[in-house]
This record gives C-alpha cells, sequence and structure tokens, in this order.
C-alpha cells in the first residue's frame, strides 16, 4: 500500500519520463483519484488528464469517462480538453466523429498542434500509412521544430523500408541535439540497413559517435562490432581499410566480452569466443 | 512437416505480445534437433519447444536483428536447438498479415532449416481467458507463404497451453518477460526467460 505522496511521485515521474506503462498508471492513478483527489491541489488536472488517457490504453471506458467528466467542469471550453473527447472517440473506433472535433479545434485556432497531430494519428491507426507520412511532412514544413513529428516521421518511413527518408528525419533530430547518444545510434542502424559500403561506414562512424557519447549503449557496441566486420569482410575496400576495420572490430569484441562478464549473465559471458559474425 | 507448439512456446509468444499492446513485437520458435534424419519424415511434426521474444516496436531494422540471429543460433548449437520458424504480432489490432519483415526473416531462417514456418499472432482475438487458439501459422509452398489450418493438432496439448497461458496473463507474467531489446537495455536482463519457464514448469 503506497501513501499518496509516493503515488503522486510515480505519477510524475510517469509523466516525465512519458512511459506507457498504463496499466501501472491506472493501477496507482484510479486509487489516487477515488481516495485522495482531495490532497492533490491543482496536480488533480494533470492526472485526471494522465489517467484518462492510460485509462484508454487499457479499454477502461468507465474510468477515462469520469476523469474526461471531471476535467470538461473545471476547464469547460478548452481545446486541450477537446482533445482528449476526441482521443476517447478514437479509442472506441469512431474515427470520423473524432475527425470532426479535431476539425472544430483547427477552425477555432488552426496552430493547434495537438489536434494536427491527433489527425495523424488516427490515419495511422486506420493502416493508411501513405496519407500519414503525407501529412506530416506537411505539418513538419510548418512547425520544423517538433522533434516528437521528426522522430514519428523517421518510424513511419521505417515501417516503410524509406530508409533513405528515414535517415534524413534522423539527420534534423542529430542535428538539433547533438549529444544524443539515441538519435546517433539509431541513424547509424538505418544506415546499416540501408547497405552499401559507403552507408556502412557512415553507419560505423555514426555508431562510433553513438559510444563517444555514452559508453554503455550496448547497442552502439554491437553495431560498431558488426559494421566494423562487414567492412573488413568486403572484398572492396584496400587492404588498409580492411586492417582498420579488423581493429575497431577486435576492440568492439572485447569491450562487448567485458561488458557480459561484468553483468550477472554468466551463460553468455563468453558468446563472442564461440560466435563468428561474418 | 507441420509445427506444432508447445504450452512454453505458445504462452511466451503470448505473454510479449500482451507486454507490449502498442507495438509490434516478434520473435523466433525453436525446435529441439532431431537425432535422426528420416528419409520419409512426411508427416512428423516439428515440436517448437520454446521461443526466443526479439524484439517491439521497430522491427524493420538490421543490425540488432543480425545480432539475436547470430547469439541465439550460437546458444542454440549448445543446447541442441534449431532456430525452427518466427512469430510476429502486428502493431494494429486487426492487422494479421505476415509483412516483409516477417518473409526476410523466416528466409533467412529457412537458409538452416528449410521447413521454417511463420506464426502471426492475431491481435483481434487475444483475451484473458484464451479460449482459442489465437496463432495463424504460414508455411513456404511454391515461393509463397501460405497460411494453414490452425487445429488442436498444433499444439502439443492445447487445453495446458490454453491453462497455462490464461494463468500468467491474468497474473500479469507479461510484465517480467524479457525481449532481446530489453537484454539490449540491460546485460542482465536474460532473454531465455529462466523465471517466466519455471512459472510454466509450475504449472503444468
Amino acid at each position: 500500500m503506497l501513501n499518496c505522496d509516493a503515488m503522486r511521485d510515480k505519477l510524475r515521474k510517469w509523466r516525465e519520463d512519458n512511459s506507457r506503462n498504463s496499466e501501472q498508471i491506472v493501477d496507482v492513478g484510479e486509487e489516487l483519484i477515488s481516495d485522495h483527489a482531495s490532497k492533490l491541489g491543482d496536480d488533480v488536472w494533470i492526472i485526471y488528464e494522465q489517467v484518462m488517457i492510460a485509462a484508454l490504453d487499457c479499454s477502461r471506458d468507465d474510468l477515462a469517462l469520469t476523469c474526461l467528466q471531471e476535467l470538461r467542469k473545471q476547464f469547460p471550453d478548452s481545446h486541450r480538453v477537446k482533445r482528449l473527447t476526441g482521443m476517447r472517440l478514437e479509442a472506441l473506433e469512431r474515427y470520423d466523429e473524432a475527425n470532426k472535433h479535431y476539425d472544430a479545434i483547427l477552425e477555432d485556432d488552426p496552430t493547434n498542434t495537438a489536434a494536427r497531430k491527433r489527425k495523424i494519428s488516427i490515419l495511422k491507426a486506420q493502416g493508411k500509412n501513405g496519407e500519414a507520412i503525407r501529412e506530416l511532412n506537411e505539418y513538419l514544413e510548418q512547425f520544423v521544430g517538433d522533434q516528437e513529428a521528426w522522430h514519428e516521421l523517421s518510424e513511419l518511413y521505417i515501417n516503410e523500408h524509406d530508409y533513405g527518408k528515414a535517415a534524413f528525419c534522423l539527420e534534423e533530430l542529430m542535428m538539433t541535439n547533438p549529444h544524443n547518444h539515441l538519435y546517433c545510434e539509431q541513424y547509424a542502424e538505418v544506415k546499416y540497413t540501408q547497405g552499401g559500403l559507403e552507408n556502412l561506414e557512415l553507419s560505423r562512424k555514426y555508431f562510433s559517435q553513438a559510444l563517444r557519447l555514452n559508453n554503455r549503449n550496448m547497442r552502439a557496441l554491437f553495431g560498431l562490432y558488426m559494421s566494423a566486420s562487414h567492412i573488413a569482410a568486403s572484398p572492396k575496400v584496400s587492404a588498409k581499410v580492411k586492417k582498420d576495420n579488423i581493429k575497431y572490430a577486435a576492440w568492439a569484441a572485447n569491450q562487448i566480452n567485458r561488458a557480459y562478464k561484468v553483468s550477472i549473465c554468466k551463460q553468455h559471458s563468453d558468446i563472442l569466443k564461440t560466435t563468428s559474425f561474418t | 512437416m507441420p509445427i506444432q507448439l508447445t504450452s512454453q512456446a505458445y504462452c511466451k509468444m503470448l505473454l510479449h505480445t500482451a507486454k507490449y499492446p502498442h507495438c509490434a513485437v516478434n520473435g523466433l520458435l525453436i525446435a529441439e534437433k532431431s537425432k535422426e534424419k528420416k528419409k520419409d519424415g512426411h508427416g512428423v511434426p516439428v515440436l517448437c519447444v520454446d521461443c526466443v521474444p526479439l524484439f517491439h516496436g521497430t522491427l524493420a531494422l538490421a543490425p540488432m536483428l543480425e545480432v539475436a540471429l547470430t547469439l541465439i543460433d550460437t546458444w542454440c548449437k549448445e543446447n541442441n536447438y534449431i532456430i525452427a520458424g518466427y512469430y510476429q504480432a502486428n502493431e494494429r489490432k486487426k492487422d494479421s498479415k505476415p509483412n516483409q519483415v516477417a518473409e526476410k526473416v523466416a528466409a533467412r531462417i529457412t537458409e538452416n532449416f528449410s521447413e521454417a514456418a511463420i506464426v502471426m499472432v492475431d491481435n483481434s482475438r487475444l483475451t484473458v481467458s484464451c479460449s482459442e487458439p489465437i496463432v495463424v501459422i504460414y508455411d513456404h509452398h511454391e515461393n509463397k507463404w501460405r497460411n494453414r489450418e490452425v487445429t488442436m493438432g498444433s499444439f502439443e496439448d492445447w487445453s495446458e497451453a490454453q491453462k497455462i497461458t490464461s494463468a500468467l496473463l491474468v497474473g500479469r507474467s507479461y510484465e517480467n518477460l524479457i525481449d532481446f531489446d530489453n537484454h539490449l537495455d540491460d546485460l542482465r536482463n536474460d532473454w531465455t526467460n529462466p523465471v517466466i519457464n519455471k512459472s510454466v514448469l509450475d504449472l503444468c
């Protein structure tokens, strides 16, 4: 049994991390709302919003409606609450009605980014990836700094196997977030997937860069090993390039084996000894 | 040769699907390496004794998939197993067709195991009670993946699989299921899932 403050802290942490652990949010949030609503002060509204969205994820329409009704009472003309109404309609797969809601918001406020993004989410939910990509591109022409949107677009392109365009989106993200090791590493993965010697070399460089930014990024370490190994094995490279990449791959393999030894995953600690990747 | 699923393989597939309801998930199906080569092995099903959950979210990137295939292949060799198939649950509820990723991975698996199958999870029928099997099995015939009717015979013991999967879903065991992505996030996370395997054994 957690006390009110502990539950509040958990919900705050999950908001900050933007985690989608909806079942846990519903568990904690429902109890917090029903037993401690009066002690939450102004936090209660953002908690209602958070719990409502989690409740939609868990098909708890009863809970979602309760939260929504409290929010509507408190903020009767709010676009933010209207968006939540739209989200509930989406969860019920009433997409046409949801779209009407968002269109109404946009007529009132054409710069409302949340409503535009919900419309794109509806396209995605309906499997209309091509249209979603088109709309998201248009959106980004106007709102070029929206990182969440660039990332969503990169994922949509990856799912359509359009790796070149996915790479472009990740380049935008890396430019504005040069210290983010995750974007570097994802970019490297896209380049690797695109294939070809030039892309492999680029991917190796960006895996290295990701490691420089965070030396515990295992994906970057494995990626460095894989890309360097493939380059070394390519018949198109010079002897020097081959030698250099064998060195990089050997270094990476060493680091990987060390990382496994340090972890408690004993059964896998010598896994690279017996594994030949190329 | 058609594949057959043990309770452990089936339940871990569904737990993986349930753990990430908003994502696509995929994984590998593992069979025991058969000791003798039967000349007329027709009709003898390949028993998939286990599965290894791989990724959730973006499935269409190559490097980590290659790492996983290689590491898991090594683990298989050490334990006299073989990678015999691939499973995937798509992101959207009503979408249960194998896509390019599924076909590519399955083709890769087929290089080492000619009877490799694709098992797709039908998200729209996923329930806690598990009243019916919700997988669709695809075999490779004449250059196309064709789905085959799933019957009780597709399971080593359907009523056991049903009982165990339902119990673990109700008990939210999927919160502790480890996939290869989780392992890459923290190497201490064990993708062989010994804890879940023990829960399955305890319920048998």
